[in-house]
Order: C-alpha cells, then structure tokens, then sequence
C-alpha cells in the first residue's frame, strides 16, 4: 500500500510537472505583449524580466535576438534595448526561478509590476471560502436527499425527486444563475446583484453570499442525491442486507447499520475529492457575480493579455485537478481496505 | 413432537403426457427479435426517456428549419428595432404581446410621459435610477431627481468640521431706495424633519465682512417660521440710501452631530428696473428640487454652499405604464415628408400612382409595399411648377421594408436580431461542432481504446501515461491556449474539443476490451486462425459498441455546454452564429430585458435535459446486462 500511494503521488508531480513545463512554453510562444503604464512602470518591467532571465538587455541594437520588444528612453546619454531569450531558454530560467526563488513572475496589464503569488493570494481566499461553505452545504443536504429517495424507492418522493435531480443536473450554472439573479434580485428584490464590495456591511456580506452559494452547491446537490440514491439502492437489494434482515434486524437498523456505511466507501472520496476540485472555483460563476476569486483572475488576465498571470492562474487549475484525482484513487485504498488500488490480476 | 405424514403414490395416479407422440424440433412460436429491436422495445418502455427523445426531435428539426426559413434579419445590426418585446399574440392580449410594462416608474411631470419609456438605452434608464435613492428621510446628496419637484434644500453643518456652515447666493444684488424690497423665506420646520437635528441659524443680507455692513433678517434662534421682511424698511432705520449684497443663512457649527434647516423657497421682490427685477427673479426659488437641478451642480447656480448640501423631501411622481414596442417602431409614420424622386421611384415600380396637378386626393396606393397610406399636402416648386415633396400619413415598418408588422417570437436584442432565429442559428452551431467532434472522439477513441486495451502489456502502460498526462490539463486551459494560438473559429474550437474528448471513449473502449479478450469464444475465434484485426472489430468490438455509443450522445451536450462556457470567459467562437456568444452578450440586459436572457436559456436547458432523458434511457436499453430486468 505504501508503496502504491509513493508511485501514486510521484507520477502525479511528474504528470504535473510535464503539463506544467508545456503550458509555460505554449504560453511563451504567445505575441509579446507590451505591458501598460509609464516609462518607469515599463523599465522596471523589463529590468526585472532581464533579472528573471526571460529578457536580454543590451546596450545596442542586437538584431540577431528578433524582434526589439523595448528601447529604453535615452538616460545619460545610452538607453537599453530589450529583447526575448528563445522559450526553452526562458523555460530553463522559469524553472530555476521556480525552485529556488518560488518566483512565478511579475504581472505586465493587469497590475502592473505585482508578483503573480500577491495577485493569487490576495484572490484565492475568496473562491477558497465561498468554495468550503457550498460543499458544507451541498454534502448534507445531497446525501439525505438520496437517502430519501432510496428509502422509498418507486414511490412518488422518489419520482420527484430524481426528476428534479435530473432537471437541475442538466441546467448549466450559467443559465441557473440567470434566472436566480432575475428572480431574487432584479424581480424581488432580496438579494444584490452583484458581489458587495468589501466595505459593505455584515448582513449585505452574508446576502452576498446567498446566490453563489445556492449556484455552486446546486450541482453538487444533485450529483450526491443520484449518486447515494444509486448506492443506496445497490446495497440494499444485496444478500447480506437480506441477511441482516433475516437474523432479526429491524430495517431501520440493517440500513443504518450495514447499508449506509457500505454505501459511503464510494461517496466517501469523492466528498474528498470534491473539497480539493472545488477550490478552483467556477469561472463563469465568479466573473458572473463579480466575485474577486481566482476563477474571475482568468477571464481578467484573459482580457488583459496578463498572459503571465493567467499562466500561474492555470498552472493553479491544473494542479488542483490531479491532487483531485490523486486524493480520490488513495482515498479508495484507505477507506476500504478490501479495494486494493493498482493490485495485480 | 409433529406426527409424519405418509402419502401413498400408486402408478395409476401418474399418466404419461407425450406416451405416443413423436417428439420432433418444433418452430419457436416466439417472434424472433435482434438487439437493436429488444434495445428499442425496451427505450419505448420508458416514458421520461422517450419524451426527451420527442422534445430533442422537435429540437433539432426547429434548428434545422427556423434559421432557413425565418425570414428576420441577424446579420445586419439595425439599432432602431432593439430591445423590441418578444410577441406571439396580437398587441392588447395582455401577455407575450409584444408590449413592456412597467410598474412604479418615475413619471416625468414636465413632458408627461414615463421618464424612461421613450428611451431604450441602458444608459438614461440607470442615469435615472440613481437619483431614486432619495428617501423621505435624511439623506442628503449631491444631486436630485430630474423629475422631482418641491422639496427642500437642506443647509447643514459638517460634524467633522466644527465650522459654521454658509448658504448664500452668490450673485450680489443691488437694492436702493427707490424700489419696496421684500425678502419673502419659507422654511421647513419640525413637521418635516426630526427637531433635534434642526440647527440654529440665522439669516442677513451681507454687504461685507464687517458687522455694520450686514442686515439682519432673522438673528441666531430655532424658529423656523415664515419670514417676511421688508428691505426697504431696514434700509431706511438703518440710514443706507443703498445697498449691494447677498442674501446668507449661516447654521451654527455643533462638533457633535451635524445639524441643518431647511429652505423651501426664497423670494425677492419689489426691483424697479428689469435688470435689477431679472436679478432678483435669479435669485429667488419657489421649487428646490428644480432649482438645484438647473443649477451647476458645485455652487447651486445663483446660490453657493460651504458645506453639505442636498434636498429634502423632493417629491417624485411615479406611474405604471404599458406601451407597445412594436407601435414605437413600426407604428404611424405621420406627416413624413418624401422626396419627388422617392415619389417617383414607387410610382415607377407600380406601387401607386399621383397626379399632383391635381393634389393629394390623386393619391392611389396599388401596392401593399407602398409605405403611403394617404397624402396630406405637397410642396411644388414656384418656378419649375414641379413637385419637390409630399407630407403623407403611413406606416414605418412599410418604410423599413417590411409588408406587414413584423412579429418577434422571443423579441430582439441589442443589435435588433431576431432573438428566436438566432438562438436557432447558434443551436445549429453547436450541434454541427457537437456531432462533428463526438463522430470524431468516437472513431479515434475506438481505436486507440481497442489498441490499448486488446495488445495490452507495454503498449497499454505507454499509451496510458500519455492519456493520463493529456487528461491533467483542465479543458479550459487547452482550450484557451487553442483559442490563444489558432484564433476563435470553429476548426481552433473542433481541433480543442477532439484534443481532450476522445480519452473517455478510448478509456471506456480499453475496459471494455480487457473484460472481453479473455473470453472463450475470442480464444475459439483465435484457434481458428483470426488476425488481430478480426478479432478486435468483428469479435469484441460489438459488444462494446453500446455503452460507448451511449457517451457519444453524452458528448454533444458537453460540446454545447463547453461552447457556451466559452464565450462567458470572452472565448467565443467568431464569424458564425454562436448560442454561447449570444447569451453572454445578453446577459447584461438581464435586469432590464430578461426575455434575451431567461428564452435562450430556457431553450438551452430544455436542450439538455433531453438530451440527458434520451441518454439515459439509451444506456439502459441498450446496456445487455440490464436486459430483462424490467
């Protein structure tokens, strides 16, 4: 087993590893993109991408490097020209940046000369804490849900039920919060319409709250309603139910007791897995309702051709996704010794 | 202890069935039936899944036919027909008729209309919007509604700022002893407002900074009634022949809270040239909400403030209303003028005929094309007697080029396209690039699955790892770096969605190999001399084929869902008609005009829910594991 979760978790720092290196040299072979401001802004820009080894400065034109990317007004008489190190070059120094320094470089549009950690930091808090509170709110009210539903199989609780679920699973988040905001807030008027801003107050806060919450753990809701209700159901036409029933178990006790914990050893990880996946946020979501989380920072630095930003902002995705994965193969092995993950035939 | 029972069988209690019967293979009386035929009887036999089947027909016929057929325009942005409501019944129904109703609308006293009927732009409707927020309480701002009147203007000291607060008009008055001058204030008093929060104040005219230089009209006190005061008079006591200066109210500073008066009018009266009546007259107000909105918003016009200052109580009138948008646009054209040339033009085409020799009773129309109904006069031309124009009654949407009033099944958006022919045209879209790209994951994930799974060994675990390492990367990062390097058209869109979809068919195809190459009648087939190839597609493969099938239909919705996801984060496809791009575009009319928003969506989500239901049933009935369990 230990073995097992070792080899796991190295292929995943090598499968992220590879797709990160990727990613870094497709988003290099990106146009250059001038970055904004005034000649400080811009030859502080340069200078610390000169520092960072992903630019030459030279004193004089240097045709042989490509295209010019920037020329220094003349200060004492000589100014800098700038131009791009060959990607694999950039690739080499991103890497020694990476390991040594945790530098993953510096924003050009977006905000100009901040390090892309302080933007993801000062972001990540947002989708991280609007992310927990929907799966703490999903989780519970999903597996009831499905419990439910598979207590009274075939009955009318059980028809309307998944019905819904499967109306609400096939609406994407975009369209639900459409008619949520039209609802809510534009027709009702009980809840904002757009993510308050940080000075409002306490109750506007928590009402802010409300909408995204209710969009984001939608979705899950559902899925762990369909997903226990089809467990549920499994475990308890199985022998060994009829077994518990047949020694004198009354039915409330063989599910709550042999039913329900056998049915979780699958819903189980993927609550777990679900917490880390989650973390990243919804996108559209967040650029929807104007939260200030990591998924609107892609559609931000998207615009702004922030294509250094948007790079640690996928780099972020990316790695979320595999632990994702990671998390629910070992969380399989942990919570039920009898799956043994990766064993031979 | 139970007693035992015994019961006697004899040889005569038996009797043979079939004692002299040939027993010979007899034809099975049951019909015979194929996969695909027990697959559909039991897809029938579920009733949510072959509704879904229903809808997502009349769906895709719908995507078919109304972007050929439907006559309206969405190619063309013509900003006079936006934002028209969606209409399905004729005009007065009362709903889905093409009219917009509002509730609670500022009404503009002046013009008499609803304040924001008239204007469809989303700019003067939130212009307006913002100056709602007065509230008959104590609210002060900096600007008032522009369709408020009355009211009154607050004068108010700042807390912070422990200093007197100044209102005073700015324009400086001459008076003299020629003229009865009458300071006429009314101010708002503890009826109005709070009494506590009532300041002490005074009022005077103010020649200059020394005390002898100033009047006094009312000394420092808190009474806040009607002041009448006879300048003319003072002048007189006070033994000025005349006077320039301005009228003051000073509000004593408090460093507790801030307190305030409220004015409601100011009168001067009683100049005896124009100009000085003219002065006076700038001067004075009777409407505070109109005098603070004619005024430039940092000295109030004739007025100046040193502190805070607002309006108190402006009264808004508001109405509910109902018009119809299709009138606004294609309504009565009255009294048009055209040109003789224009003129000319429908008579040449046979639209109608004129004599204007004769006059506008000459007027024949011939053509439900021609825009005129009937002419009311003409124009000729005093030197050449010939007709230069005619003013005649008609219709606009006759001028715009239509026979008859157009009808918008879900309304139009911002560039005036046919909301419903174009949710149609963007369906047709991404249902073209769904079934292209899932035919593609199909036939590509085939192979590489049954490669994968039927050789197994070091092909298998190498071709694993690259799935595993192309399955890392989140769709929307290798969408985004697709669309960044190659553009947003369809092909950067198909090659992306081919890039990360074909790993779930070639998964589902590798499993379903390695269940099936054990079996004994591969191993039979085998034995027999079958190459790889025939083994694979004729032996394993179809039994396979029905789950994998199933995805693929899954796999057109993702494609539809990713498209719109796309065009969301700014990525949308360009240069063909895209559902994504048109809701995204749309969304920020949600308040104003949910209809570009909630009918698309609706359109969308019944879209997929379909798709869902006819899924579903489709994995079922063709799952053979599940055959017979119904």
């Amino acid at each position: 087993m230990g073995k097992y979760v070792l080899k796991r978790i190295g292929l995943a720092f090598l499968t992220t590893f590879i797709i990160l290196s990727l990613t870094f040299i497709l988003v290099k072979l990106l146009p250059f993109e001038r970055p904004i401001g005034g000649t400080q802004q811009q030859i502080a820009y340069f200078d610390k991408q000169t520092h960072l080894g992903y630019v030459y400065r030279f004193e004089k034109e240097m045709p042989k490097y490509g295209q010019l990317l920037y020329k220094s007004p003349a200060e004492k008489g000589r100014s800098f020209y700038y131009y791009q190190v060959p990607v694999l070059e950039q690739y080499v120094n991103w890497l020694k940046n990476v390991v040594l320094h945790w530098d993953w470089g510096y924003s050009k549009t977006f905000q100009p000369n901040v390090a892309a950690s302080v933007i993801i930091m000062s972001r990540i808090w947002y989708s991280v804490r609007l992310n927990i509170i929907s799966v703490i709110v999903s989780v519970p009210i999903g597996i009831l849900l499905g419990i439910w539903a598979a207590l009274k199989k075939n009955s009318l609780t059980d028809h309307t039920i998944s019905t819904m679920v499967m109306v609400f699973i096939s609406i994407p988040s975009f369209v639900l919060i459409s008619f949520v905001l039209r609802i809510f807030s534009y027709g009702l008027d009980w809840l904002p319409s757009t993510w308050p801003p940080d000075t409002a107050s306490t109750a506007v806060k928590i009402k802010g709250y409300i909408i995204p919450v209710f969009c984001l753990s939608f979705g899950s809701i559902c899925g762990y309603c369909r997903f226990t209700r089809a467990e549920l159901c499994e475990v308890i036409e199985s022998d060994y139910l009829l077994l518990a029933r047949t020694k004198g178990l009354t039915r409330r006790q063989a599910i709550v007791r042999h039913a329900l914990k056998n049915a979780m050893v699958p819903i189980f990880p993927s609550i777990l897995a679900e917490f880390i996946g989650i973390l990243g946020g919804s996108m559209i979501l967040e650029s929807l309702y104007g939260i200030p989380g990591i998924g609107k920072l892609f559609v931000l630095s998207l615009n702004y051709k922030d294509y250094d930003i948007l790079f640690v902002d996928m780099a972020i995705f990316t790695t979320i996704s595999l632990l994702a994965g990671v998390v629910l193969d070992l969380s399989y092995g942990f919570i039920d010794p009898r799956i043994r993950m990766g064993a031979k035939k | 202890m139970e007693e035992k029972r015994y019961i006697d069988f004899k040889p005569d209690d038996f009797t043979l069935v079939q004692q002299n019967v040939r027993i010979t293979d007899k034809k099975l009386d049951t019909k015979p039936t194929t996969f695909m035929k027990d697959a559909f009887r039991r897809f029938c036999k579920n009733k949510s899944s072959v509704a879904g089947a229903i809808i997502l027909a009349i769906l895709i016929v719908l995507t078919i036919l109304v972007p050929w057929l439907s006559p309206h325009n969405i190619t063309n942005v013509r900003t006079s027909e936006k934002f028209l409501a969606p209409k399905l019944f004729e005009a007065g129904t009362g709903y889905w008729d093409g009219t917009r109703k509002g509730e609670h609308v500022v009404y503009d006293a002046v013009n008499q209309v609803p304040a924001l009927s008239d204007k469809y732009s989303v700019a003067s409707i939130q212009q307006s919007l913002i100056s709602l927020t007065i509230e008959p309480d104590h609210t002060f701002i900096d600007s008032a509604s522009p369709y408020g009147t009355g009211g009154y203007i607050v004068v108010a000291t700042d807390a912070a700022v422990a200093d007197k607060d100044v209102f005073m008009s700015s324009k400086p008055i001459s008076f003299t002893d020629k003229g009865a001058y009458m300071l006429d204030i009314v101010l708002g008093d503890e009826e109005n407002v709070n009494a506590s929060k009532l300041g002490e104040y005074c009022v005077y005219l103010k020649a200059g900074e020394r005390p002898e230089d100033k009047i006094m009209v009312r000394d420092f006190s808190r009474d806040y009634s009607p002041i009448s005061f006879n300048i003319s008079q003072a002048m007189k006591d006070a033994g000025m022949s005349s006077f320039t200066g301005q009228v003051v109210f000073e509000v004593r500073s408090t460093t507790d809270a801030f307190r305030y008066i409220l004015v409601e009018s100011v009168k001067l009266s009683g100049g005896e040239r124009a100009k000085n009546l003219d002065d006076l007259a700038a001067v004075s107000f009777d409407n505070a909400t109109v005098m603070i909105n004619n005024a430039d918003k940092n000295d109030l016009g004739y007025w100046a403030c040193s502190g805070r200052k607002g309006i108190h109580n402006s009264e808004i009138f508001y109405c509910d209303y109902v018009i119809d948008t299709y009138m606004l646009v294609y309504g009565d054209a009255d009294l048009v003028t055209y040109s003789a040339t224009e003129l000319n033009g429908w008579i040449d085409k046979g639209w109608c005929s004129y004599d204007y020799t004769v006059g506008p009773e000459s007027f024949v129309r011939l053509s439900d094309e021609c825009p005129v109904d009937t002419v009311e006069s003409q124009t000729v031309l005093k030197v050449t007697k010939k007709l230069s124009s005619i003013t005649a009654r008609g219709w606009n949407y006759r001028k715009m080029g239509y026979k008859e009033m157009p009808k918008f099944l879900f309304g139009t958006d911002a560039s005036g396209f046919d909301l419903w022919k174009r949710a149609f045209a963007g369906l047709r879209t991404s249902l073209i690039l769904g079934v292209c790209t899932a035919a593609f994951c199909f036939a590509f994930g085939l192979v590489w699955g049954a490669i994968s799974g039927y050789f197994g060994g070091n092909v298998d675990l190498f071709m694993e790892r690259f799935c595993e390492i192309l399955s890392g990367v989140p769709w929307i990062v290798v969408m985004t770096l697709f669309i960044l390097h190659l553009g947003n058209n369809i092909l950067t869109f198909f090659l992306a969605l081919c890039m990360t979809g074909w790993m779930g068919t070639a998964a589902r195809t590798r499993t379903q190999f390695y269940r099936f190459k054990g079996r004994e009648y591969v191993l039979a087939s085998r034995t027999l001399g079958s190459s790889d190839i025939r083994l694979i597609f004729k032996h394993i493969l179809p039994n396979s084929m029905g789950t994998i099938i199933t995805a693929s239909v899954f796999m057109i919705t993702s494609v539809i869902f990713s498209e719109a996801t796309l065009a969301y984060l700014n990525l949308g496809l360009q240069g063909v008609q895209s559902f994504g791009v048109m809701m995204a575009g749309n969304q920020q009319y949600l308040g104003l005009y949910p209809n570009l928003v909630i009918f698309p969506a609706v359109i969308l989500a019944l879209m997929e829910i379909s798709f869902n239901l006819f899924g579903n049933g489709l994995r079922d009935a063709i799952n053979p594991s599940l055959k017979g369990s119904d």
